[in-house]
């Protein structure tokens, strides 16, 4: 009689333990592509497309995933026509993302639950567990030159052009 | 009796209203975020996708077919994309980078929406964004000869120069050299 409540109870644990990682990936695997934008002379904005592959080995698919990217939070796109295919877009003025490193943390259902209330709470969420994290190098979006190369051709021209002038008077005087 | 049917058919209206409010509702907005359009450089299209409904768009599809392959290159994103859900006063954005292969005048129609507008809903509610509308992409040709800086042209223009500048210099350094010399040996 016991054996048996105990073995249900292994069961109904089993079951239960099954149903709470039914939609939790577990160790991801990740294949990411990320563009960021390079010419301002050509944007108006800068953006950062962040694609991901995701394969879990619980085989889980459809996942409602969220992106962070310093403390700024948006759900993941999922694309359309291929299997656990992501992306992930953000996009704002030239001057409020300068150039340098940054990183996008993928979270899940629980852990942007967790993040959520952390960023309510007004707390530090770098302690957070995200899924993973993709890092963007993101080279700036500069002007390509800040003077023009004519304008440097004709300084040139100048300074050729007084030096000359001033041997010729010296000579004359 | 007219005051009376004034009065249901407002009541109709409110209900209907009150109806309406506990739905989602997207708003779709496309736009090119270039200043320029050039051939074979990135164009950057974004779309934003705002639920001004008081509840949860669900199965939210979005599908851009106005980007023809023989004209446009996709250099990253996709252009079919969904999200499960987006919650009511939340927006989301997407964007997709393409790469014209041709010149000329091009019209950026709308892409399509649909969704879900409640959890009852069996039959999607299908929408359109804003058309950013006509948009002319200029020939490579053209943006280089006047936006690239031109270091070999320029090159070459100084090369030209050399010659007309640094023969007469040095006849007269070598004449002034010389000069110099016999002022130093009649001290």
């Amino acid at each position: 009689m016991v054996g048996k409540s105990l073995l249900n109870l292994a069961v109904f644990l089993f079951f239960s333990a099954s149903l709470a990682w039914g939609d939790k990936c577990l160790s991801p695997k990740v294949q990411s592509k990320v563009y960021s934008t390079s010419e301002s002379i050509l944007s108006s904005q800068t953006v950062f497309v962040v694609e991901f592959g995701l394969t879990c080995k619980n085989n889980v698919e459809n996942l409602n995933l969220y992106a962070d990217l310093n403390g700024f939070s948006v759900p993941a796109t999922r694309v359309e026509g291929s299997r656990g295919k992501y992306q992930v877009s953000f996009s704002d003025e030239h001057k409020k993302l300068p150039s340098g490193q940054y990183s996008v943390r993928i979270f899940d259902d629980d852990g942007f639950g967790e993040l959520r209330k952390a960023q309510r709470l007004n707390e530090d969420t770098s302690g957070i567990a995200s899924l993973f994290e993709v890092k963007i190098s993101h080279s700036g979006a500069s002007r390509s030159f800040i003077v023009q190369t004519e304008f440097v051709v004709a300084l040139l021209g100048i300074v050729v052009w007084y030096l000359a002038f001033n041997a010729k008077s010296k000579l004359q005087a | 009796m007219k005051s009376i049917l004034f009065l249901a058919a407002l009541v109709a209206i409110v209900y209907s209203e009150e109806l309406e409010e506990s739905r989602g509702r997207i708003l779709a907005s496309k736009s090119v975020l270039n200043n320029m359009l050039v051939e074979s450089r990135e164009v950057t299209v974004e779309y934003v996708l705002f639920n001004m409904g008081k509840s949860s768009a669900l199965k939210v599809q979005l599908t851009d077919n106005t980007f023809p392959a023989d004209q446009f290159e996709v250099v990253s994103g996709s252009l079919q994309v969904s999200w499960a859900r987006i919650a009511p006063g939340s927006n989301v954005t997407h964007v997709v980078i393409l790469k014209p292969k041709s010149d000329g005048m091009f019209n950026f129609t709308s892409a399509e929406v649909s969704y879900l507008a409640s959890e009852k809903d069996t039959k999607e509610t299908l929408g359109s964004t804003s058309a950013p509308g006509l948009g002319r992409i200029i020939a490579f040709q053209d943006y280089d000869r006047k936006y690239s800086p031109h270091y070999l042209d320029w090159l070459a223009f100084t090369v030209m120069c050399l010659p007309s500048l640094a023969i007469p210099f040095m006849l007269w350094y070598n004449s002034k050299s010389k000069y110099e010399q016999i002022k130093t040996k009649k001290n």
